[in-house]
């Protein structure tokens, strides 16, 4: 029993840690433009397609598909936010919300008219997973692992050092003050956009990796993100990257007692305990 | 004032559009052409089976139509896709019963669209021929309006547990898809191996939208099995295969030859698929029936569902004409045994069949799929089987029995 | 081809209770429900279960969807309450997704992806199926008008104007005197009630459900027809229902005719015309066709 709870909880590890990448960048577009931009679920989708075609139609090598992934996803999000959702911003963030939701719709099925339904794999070779005494482990998980570590690093390195960085800080913690200092609303949420729909490509690269990919896979794993978000405390990166590894843990150990297929049931029920306990999350700061 | 006009302006749009697509009333003709209608997966997890068996029946019909059709009427066939989905079976099977009005749906393929569209079907007395396993389907209250072509989840059941003992498996572990079939096989296959020496040591039900399954491989290897039925679908049997590898399992595989087909093998490396038994019921490889069939969609080697859909059409053209004519569902039913078993004139095509009973005669009809023998509830009585083997991205024929 | 029109006649009516359910809490109170097809589905299997299984009356079934659907409504709005709209926006769609994963994985209760099939319908078997057709559509449209007129005069009353109230400004609503947090939970539950009515009068009309069409694209369907019909206006939420099954069955025809494509291609570009649909709407005209027209009251001498 204790030897299954370590590898689930290896597994949870590792897939948090993938997790976390697109939800830092919901987390990073509510703190900034202050509305849960549900799209993040189909630039998931796009991102694993465009690494799709990166390395089985074009035959790049993982890596560089994972860069691709990003710079797509993110223009994406530039684009689909200026031209769909920035005009519905005014009417209100539920409004702005609702317009997520079905320009969601409007994305996947785009891909799926494109690409039909069917399960697509990387163009990688199988590998048998690695045993580490009880444990295994698979060598594509591990590289996931490293390439999501990466992310985040690239992620706190700009937000910290750079100028554009600062500026999303600024804009995050207070949009009036970051207004009259000078700085550019509309080009931090351009940035923000960018960077956000971009690890949101690169999560959903990262978890087809080591399966399979279709239309439906951000949706799949959209409640998890979520979940991740809300229990870090809406808005706050460090919080996502927290609340993604307790999420991907909890989904992983909850297989001891759950079926499988539950293990969204595990986000749901996080965010519904963390709402009623403590709604501002683990790091966060506002939740009314 | 404005804002008035364009609100009327949309809605007579929107009414314009509807009108503009409306497709005008079909002729309804007493006496008519005899409309059948197919509903096989053009797409999907069957969408590698539904094309050529839509081919089998509209060769089929068009010789029938060619040799003067059945009691005088040209057949006429509608088509659907069911996309192995049975949300959309039960849309289409609306539209064939309430628009198009045929007497009979043939060729339905996954167990869930059967079980989904049957109800449709004896409620408004449209009969119904399935290729679907699954035991639950005959056990169904169709009150006749219902055969199929494709030995049942018992029949099946016994076989593959026949055939792991006979390779030397000890300990079975079976990871099926959700489907109407998964716990009756489960059920079966452990009575049987228990009968002949053998265990049940693990069963997993999965959901069909997964990418990965490796928990639920982790939940059967911990039973430590030495030979895994993978009782699933193409899509997720590949999944599973993948995992399997990736997991480290070195036992034996076997699957059904629909789920392990030669799409599935050009879509792995060989190390995965390696070794894989496969088992399906086999058509009449010897008939008159078959050959013909195999001539005419060009391929020596028919799919068994391809092979059954003939049989369906055929069975129920000559139905119709037992009945002089009358295209109801209701007259399939009464009439269907009577020309498919029984002490009548041996025949293996609807043409000579329909020839025959033109002229009064009793007929037996044996079909490519089998003799087409059916029991009350609709099953049919006996079966062959064929055995393969993958072997290197091809399979191997081990014996058909 | 008139069995398909009313057919089609009565999902515009159900589409239009579900519209008026939204109404009750999105144009009313101003809570966002993005779950609405959870509801939905539980009224559907509710109301399926109790009569294939346990053999009970239809009406009862019904009644029952009501009373389930309406306690998962108020279970949702008790946990949010006090929140801002974005966390009942996650935690609806959440919702939905798990009555999903519930029906898909508990074979024992909703028998799984292979979903329920030969649900019983009133009469069903001793009707011709055009006759049974009509039958349904005159039960949809008496629930349509009963629903339509209850919220008309939930509208127009007190109570409707405390509902209107907490929409505007909950926080000036507390300080009336209000309890807002009740009232927001009461309307959540009522919506939520007339959502599993209209699932289970579904699940009677097709006589199979399955998880699979329990999916949020039926929530934007619906979300559509209110936005497109006119938030906060009643006869908006049915206007625009009819308008959106119309829109969606037109597509059907229209797509038929470019024959270059695939049906997993045309099932996308209908789906996405949705979604299209939608922002369109939202972009250009946000209040939808009819206004909400405020009945004035006298105010107070």
């Amino acid at each position: 029993m204790l030897g299954e709870a370590a590898q689930l909880a290896l597994n949870g590890l590792m897939a948090g840690t993938v997790l976390a990448v697109p939800a830092i960048g919901f987390t990073a577009i509510y703190a900034v433009l202050r509305f849960p931009n549900f799209t993040v679920a189909s630039h998931l989708t796009i991102g694993a397609f465009a690494g799709w075609v990166a390395n089985a139609a074009l035959g790049w090598p993982a890596a560089l598909a994972v860069a691709a992934a990003f710079v797509v996803a993110g223009v994406a999000g530039v684009l689909s936010d200026e031209l769909l959702l920035k005009p519905l911003r005014p009417a209100g963030a539920l409004t702005t919300a609702i317009g997520a939701v079905a320009l969601t719709i409007l994305l996947e099925n785009a891909l799926r008219f494109v690409f039909g339904n069917d399960l697509r794999g990387y163009d990688l070779p199988i590998r048998r997973d690695w045993r580490l005494g009880a444990l295994r482990v698979g060598p594509q998980q591990v590289e996931n692992l490293a390439m999501a570590v990466l992310a985040m690093a690239a992620v706190f390195v700009f937000l910290a050092f750079t100028r554009m960085g600062k500026a999303m800080r600024a804009v995050a913690d207070n949009p009036m003050l970051a207004g009259i200092k000078g700085i550019d609303a509309d080009r931090v949420a351009r940035l923000t956009n960018f960077v956000a729909m971009g690890l949101a490509g690169v999560g959903g690269m990262l978890v087809g990796l080591d399966t399979s990919i279709d239309p439906l896979t951000g949706f799949r794993v959209i409640l998890s993100v979520f979940a991740a978000a809300v229990v870090g405390g809406l808005g706050s990166i460090p919080g996502a990257v927290l609340g993604a590894l307790a999420i991907g843990v909890g989904e992983e150990l909850s297989l001891l007692v759950l079926a499988p297929a539950y293990r969204t049931v595990v986000g749901f029920a996080a965010i519904l305990v963390v709402l009623t306990l403590r709604p501002r999350g683990l790091l966060g700061e506002r939740a009314y | 004032m404005s804002q008035r006009v364009s609100r009327r302006t949309f809605i007579a749009g929107g009414g314009a559009v509807l009108a503009a697509g409306m497709v005008p009333a079909l002729a309804r003709g007493q006496g008519g052409a005899i409309r059948l209608g197919t509903l096989t997966p053009l797409t999907g997890a069957g969408g590698n089976y539904g094309p050529s068996m839509l081919k089998a029946m509209q060769w089929v019909a068009g010789e029938i139509n060619a040799a003067g059709g059945v009691a005088g009427r040209k057949v006429e066939l509608v088509s659907e896709d069911d996309q192995t989905n049975p949300e959309a079976g039960v849309r289409a099977a609306r539209k064939l019963i309430d628009v198009d009005k045929v007497a009979a749906v043939m060729g339905t393929w996954a167990s869930a669209v059967t079980t989904a569209v049957a109800p449709l079907c004896w409620e408004s007395k449209t009969f119904l021929t399935t290729v679907s396993g699954s035991d639950t389907i005959t056990l169904l209250p169709h009150q006749g309006y219902l055969i199929r072509t494709q030995p049942n989840t018992q029949l099946q059941g016994k076989k593959f547990a026949d055939f792991m003992v006979s390779v030397g498996s000890k300990r079975v572990g079976i990871l099926a898809v959700q489907a109407p079939f998964a716990l009756p096989t489960q059920k079966i296959v452990g009575e049987e191996l228990k009968r002949q020496g053998g265990e049940l040591v693990a069963a997993v039900v999965y959901d069909k939208d997964k990418t990965t399954y490796r928990s639920e491989i982790d939940q059967v290897l911990r039973a430590k099995p030495d030979m895994l039925y993978l009782n699933g679908y193409t899509p997720d049997v590949t999944v599973v295969l993948k995992d399997l590898f990736k997991a480290g399992y070195t036992g034996g595989k076997i699957a059904q030859a629909y789920a392990v087909n030669q799409k599935l093998l050009g879509a792995l490396p060989t190390e995965v698929t390696d070794g894989t038994y496969t088992i399906a019921p086999s058509p009449s490889v010897d008939s008159p029936a078959y050959k013909r069939l195999a001539h005419a969609l060009g391929s020596d080697d028919l799919d068994p569902y391809s092979c059954q859909t003939h049989d369906h059409i055929s069975l129920v053209c000559l139905a119709i004409g037992h009945a002089r004519g009358d295209a109801s569902g209701t007259a399939v039913k009464d009439h269907v045994r009577k020309i498919s078993q029984g002490g009548g004139t041996r025949v293996d095509s609807a043409v000579d069949g329909l020839k025959l009973l033109a002229q009064g005669k009793e007929i037996n009809f044996d079909g490519a799929s089998g003799p087409c023998d059916f029991n009350e509830i609709g099953d049919i009585l006996d079966t062959k089987f064929r055995y393969e083997r993958a072997d290197k991205g091809k399979f191997t024929l081990l014996k058909i029995a | 081809m008139e069995n398909y029109l009313v057919a089609m006649a009565v999902f515009a009516g159900l589409y239009a209770l579900m519209a008026l359910g939204l109404n009750v809490v999105w144009g009313m109170t101003g809570m966002i429900n993005l779950g609405l097809v959870g509801f939905f589905a539980v009224g559907a299997y509710v109301s399926a279960l109790l009569c294939k299984r346990a053999g009970a009356p239809i009406a009862l079934g019904i009644a029952a969807a009501a009373v389930l659907a309406a306690g998962a409504g108020a279970a949702m709005a008790i946990t949010t309450a006090r929140l801002r709209g974005d966390y009942l926006a996650i935690i609806t769609l959440g919702f939905s997704e798990v009555v999903r994963l519930v029906a898909s994985n508990e074979l024992w209760l909703t028998n799984g992806t292979d979903g329920i099939s030969g649900i019983p319908g009133p009469w069903r078997g001793r009707l011709t199926p055009a006759a049974f057709n009509m039958l349904y559509l005159g039960l949809v449209a008496v629930a349509v008008a009963v629903t339509f007129v209850v919220c008309q005069r939930v509208r127009h009353s007190a109570y409707g104007r405390v509902l209107r109230a907490i929409r505007d400004d909950d926080q000036v609503a507390a300080v009336a005197g209000k309890r807002v947090i009740a009232f927001k939970v009461q309307a959540f539950a009522v919506s939520a009630a007339i959502l599993g009515v209209a699932g289970a009068l579904w699940g009677h009309y097709t006589s199979y459900i399955a998880p699979e069409a329990f999916v949020p694209l039926v929530t934007i369907y619906v979300v559509l027809a209110l936005t497109a019909g006119g938030t906060g206006n009643n006869a908006g939420a049915v206007l625009g229902a009819v308008l959106v099954v119309f829109f969606m069955e037109a597509t059907r025809f229209a797509t038929g005719w470019i024959t270059a494509l695939g049906p997993v291609q045309v099932a996308a570009l209908r789906e996405s015309l949705i979604g299209a649909g939608l922002l369109v709407v939202l972009r250009l005209r946000p209040y939808g066709l009819l206004p909400e027209r405020i009945v004035p009251v006298a105010p107070p001498r």
